[in-house]
């Protein structure tokens, strides 16, 4: 009797809240945010007609891209171009059900010892999805896009990961629960630079500009995704924006305390998954912030930013977190 | 440029071709040198010696029923001298002068497509505007051309496949990739096609194709009459229309020798700055589009809408606005308008200051357009480009300047050069001229004479021929009209700028990456509806 209840609340929590369902909706609103921002900071408007404020767009969006036929080319590899983009928008997902949004993961409550690195490398993974999807279309401009894809990711996943690695040190944990659980003090405050490294790396790691590369519409028609359409094209839509979540989770996470934040009544776990889409919203605002001020970098440019900046940088970054946490912060914390 | 007085060119003219040619004064432009088809490269050669920026401007092709006519318009010391000649209708050859200049590749390869006229020596005589598959020996400006014949050829042709397949083959034989930019692609708004051939991310070779939306308005012109024509080259291009406008109007007037009142002159000078206006703000904010500044292109494009409107408050029309006819303008300027036009200017004024330091001071942009498309000095004259594109390399050409037309002579300006010669450049001789365009027409308000708008002119317009330049937003547009005393005109020959500008985009192409190719080529602000007349 005891354990069915157990078992349809971990349905429960995968399917519904805090995975699944409420992933995807947060999505959408993300992606809502976004094109506003991005119209405000552009003098525009904005979508305006779907819902209030045109809320409900990027779900009519989707739906709509649902409804369409779906064209497969002939010479493209079709199982994996059918399966590859479900597959990078699952994997994205899942590696979102391993984030505390409301207090704990959905998955397990208290995660396992390295799921860190699990999450990192789920994000690894999808990216090569993505390349994949690109390179089964056998179109020119999916398969430059798709290389692109590739090179820009050599560059950028090094940084990222050790980056990643700041957290880690600070609460000498490898766990994202225990790494919450021990931010009394956020550790943007305690390690600022690794902060505003991560955030300039995920920059390269959502593609978005100044380094949005393989979508560089001018150059490349839709890069990877020229000869996707449908449902397809939903799901590769889909996975960027849930990448775009992941991505400032992943900030939330390691440098905001996560869902962390004072519970005035009730359920605790309506207040920790407010504290937390609060404070993705500000990453995703200054990430659409950074967007809206720079033109695109061409490929050779971002090549040289990730290996001769942004890799030494980290390294030092790295350096000096594990200095702090070695023989400054001990007597703080 | 340096300006020479009419004497003293016509007797180095004298001096220099001896015996190979006559030379009629001040006909079609300073002067017409009348020679044999042999000897037509000994004297081009000459006028190029002559003056090291001397560049080939049109090459004009005529039906004089027996024979071809070919003029060769070229641009010595700032002004336009002729060297005409005539081949056989049977046996139309001549040698080519590609190899002396090669800006006339495309000028000698457009004449050959629509008269047949066969240019020995030359490196490419493909076809440039009509279908790969048009038959040998329809050729559609000839005047026995049957026009069932052309339009029912041109509807089979619409549909050929035969090049792309061709290049597939080619594609295999190398192992490059080939990437094909057009005729539909996000970057070309307009349909003309690039092959492409990279070689991972760098460019190898660029083979253009145009003449996708090729009209045939020279052909459609001979057609109607000169007041219709004047709405049908307004129509040639969107964006420059009044530019074709005038610059049609002016020939005719010059046959005519007919002298447009003072104040249409400077209702004409206006109209054709808020052209260059919106064209300019239109082309900066594409660039910001091709290099991935949304945000840019977005601020440029909400600039652009109160230029439009002040062409509504002035013609009555936002896009084209059909305010031309043969002896002035259509409509006169309202005293009352003009204290909108210039609140407006003075906007536009103040957010030129923003623009100018994001330009100058945003590395993104920088890094994306410095050291882009290099074209040196001596590339801008070899190649013949036209307007802001050679000013951008150093050279300081400037229709305006050299030989004014409307009130352009009496209006103080500024000829924008720069010396870098990349897109960076080309982008900012355009800001830098946005500023002078609003000088011009704030001085053109001040000073602005009574008098009458337009003059009545007849519509038979007596025998003749006449050139005409204008400087167009993107640069020296050159219309050409031959009347034979009826009211349709006998030719009527436009040379757009993008048609003179595409080589340097071939030229500057080659070696660069890939991702280098949409801002370079935005640079030349390409027009095809213009390229294909």
């Amino acid at each position: 009797m005891r354990k069915t209840v157990l078992d349809f609340w971990l349905i429960f929590r995968v399917l519904i809240f805090p995975g699944f369902t409420f992933v995807l909706f947060l999505t959408l609103f993300c992606d809502w945010v976004e094109r506003k921002i991005e119209a405000r900071m552009q003098n525009r408007v904005g979508p305006a007609v779907a819902g209030p404020a045109g809320i409900l767009q990027p779900l009519a969006d989707l739906i709509k891209l649902f409804t369409k036929e779906e064209i497969i080319p002939s010479n493209a590899k079709k199982n994996v171009f059918r399966i590859a983009p479900i597959v990078a928008f699952s994997i994205m997902v899942f590696a979102m059900c391993f984030l505390p949004i409301d207090g704990s993961s959905a998955i397990s409550s208290s995660g396992f010892v390295g799921d860190l690195i699990f999450v990192m490398a789920l994000v690894t993974v999808a990216n090569f999805l993505l390349f994949i999807s690109g390179w089964a279309s056998s179109s020119p401009y999916g398969a430059i896009g798709a290389a692109r894809v590739l090179t820009q990711f050599l560059g950028y996943d090094i940084p990222l990961f050790l980056l990643a690695l700041t957290p880690a040190f600070l609460a000498k944990e490898l766990t994202l629960s225990a790494i919450v659980s021990s931010q009394y003090i956020p550790f943007i405050i305690l390690a600022p630079w690794g902060f505003v490294l991560f955030i300039i790396t995920l920059q390269a790691e959502l593609e978005k500009d100044p380094f949005d590369i393989p979508h560089a519409e001018s150059e490349l028609v839709g890069g990877l995704e020229t000869e996707y359409g449908g449902g397809k094209l939903a799901f590769l839509h889909l996975t960027r924006d849930v990448q775009i979540v992941l991505g400032a989770s992943l900030v939330v996470t390691f440098f905001l305390g996560g869902p962390n934040g004072p519970v005035f009544f009730g359920l605790s776990g309506f207040w920790y998954s407010l504290w937390f889409v609060l404070k993705l919203l500000a990453i995703v605002v200054i990430t659409e912030y950074i967007t809206c001020l720079f033109a695109r970098l061409r490929i050779d440019q971002v090549l040289t930013a990730n290996w001769r900046i942004l890799l030494p940088l980290s390294i030092l970054s790295l350096a000096l977190t594990i200095t702090m946490t070695t023989w400054v912060y001990p007597s703080v914390t | 440029m340096t300006q020479v007085n009419e004497a003293s060119l016509i007797s180095t003219l004298l001096d220099r071709i001896g015996g190979l040619g006559c030379i009629q004064p001040n006909y079609l432009g300073k002067a017409t040198i009348q020679v044999n088809a042999d000897s037509i490269r000994k004297i081009i050669e000459i006028l190029l010696k002559s003056d090291n920026t001397a560049v080939i401007v049109a090459i004009t092709g005529l039906d004089l029923l027996e024979k071809l006519g070919l003029m060769y318009h070229l641009r010595t010391h700032g002004s336009i001298v002729t060297v005409r000649t005539e081949v056989p209708k049977d046996n139309p050859r001549i040698s080519t002068i590609t190899d002396l200049i090669p800006g006339a590749n495309f000028h000698e390869r457009e004449v050959a497509d629509l008269l047949g006229v066969v240019f020995q020596g030359h490196p490419n005589l493909a076809r440039l505007v009509l279908p790969d598959d048009w038959p040998k020996n329809l050729y559609p400006l000839r005047k026995d051309a049957d026009l069932q014949e052309v339009t029912a050829k041109l509807d089979s042709c619409l549909c050929s496949t035969q090049p792309e397949i061709e290049q597939k083959q080619a594609q295999k034989e190398t192992g490059l990739v080939n990437i094909v930019v057009g005729p539909q692609h996000p970057a070309l708004l307009e349909p003309e096609k690039f092959s492409l051939t990279v070689d991972g991310e760098t460019v190898k070779v660029v083979e253009p194709r145009i003449g996708y939306v090729h009209r045939g308005i020279e052909k459609a012109s001979e057609q109607r009459t000169y007041l219709q024509d004047i709405y049908l080259v307004e129509r040639i291009c969107g964006i420059c229309n009044s530019c074709h406008a005038v610059a049609f109007a002016g020939a005719v007037e010059k046959i005519l020798k007919t002298e447009v009142p003072t104040r249409a002159k400077y209702i004409r000078t206006i109209i054709l700055e808020l052209n260059r206006l919106h064209s300019h703000l239109l082309v900066l904010g594409h660039a910001g589009l091709e290099i991935g500044y949304e945000t840019l292109f977005q601020y440029m494009w909400r600039d652009r809408e109160p230029i439009m409107d002040l062409t509504e408050l002035l013609t009555g029309n936002r896009v084209v606005s059909s305010s031309m006819t043969v002896g002035g303008v259509r409509r006169d300027l309202k005293e009352a308008d003009v204290p909108k036009i210039k609140t407006q200017l003075d906007i536009l004024k103040k957010k030129l200051v923003f623009y100018q330091s994001l330009f100058q001071n945003e590395t993104s942009l920088k890094m994306r357009t410095q050291k882009v498309g290099f074209l040196s000095t001596e590339d801008a004259l070899k190649l013949c480009v036209v307007g802001p594109v050679p000013r951008a390399s150093g050279v300081n050409t400037d229709v305006r300047k050299d030989e004014p037309y409307e009130a352009y002579g009496e209006i103080p300006f500024r000829t924008v050069t720069r010396t870098e010669g990349d897109t960076y450049a080309r982008l900012m001789v355009r800001l830098d001229e946005l500023n002078e365009s609003i000088n011009i027409i704030e001085y053109a308000l001040d000073n602005m004479p009574t008098g009458p708008f337009r003059v009545r002119v007849p519509r038979i317009v007596t025998a003749g021929e006449a050139i005409n330049r204008v400087e167009a937003p993107r640069g020296e547009l050159f219309h050409y009209v031959k009347s034979n005393g009826t009211a349709y005109p006998e030719r009527v020959k436009v040379r757009t700028p993008t048609f003179a500008n595409l080589p340097a985009f071939l030229k500057t192409a080659i070696g660069e990456s890939i991702a280098d190719i949409p801002a370079n080529f935005v640079s030349l602000d390409p027009c095809f509806s213009c390229t294909d007349r």
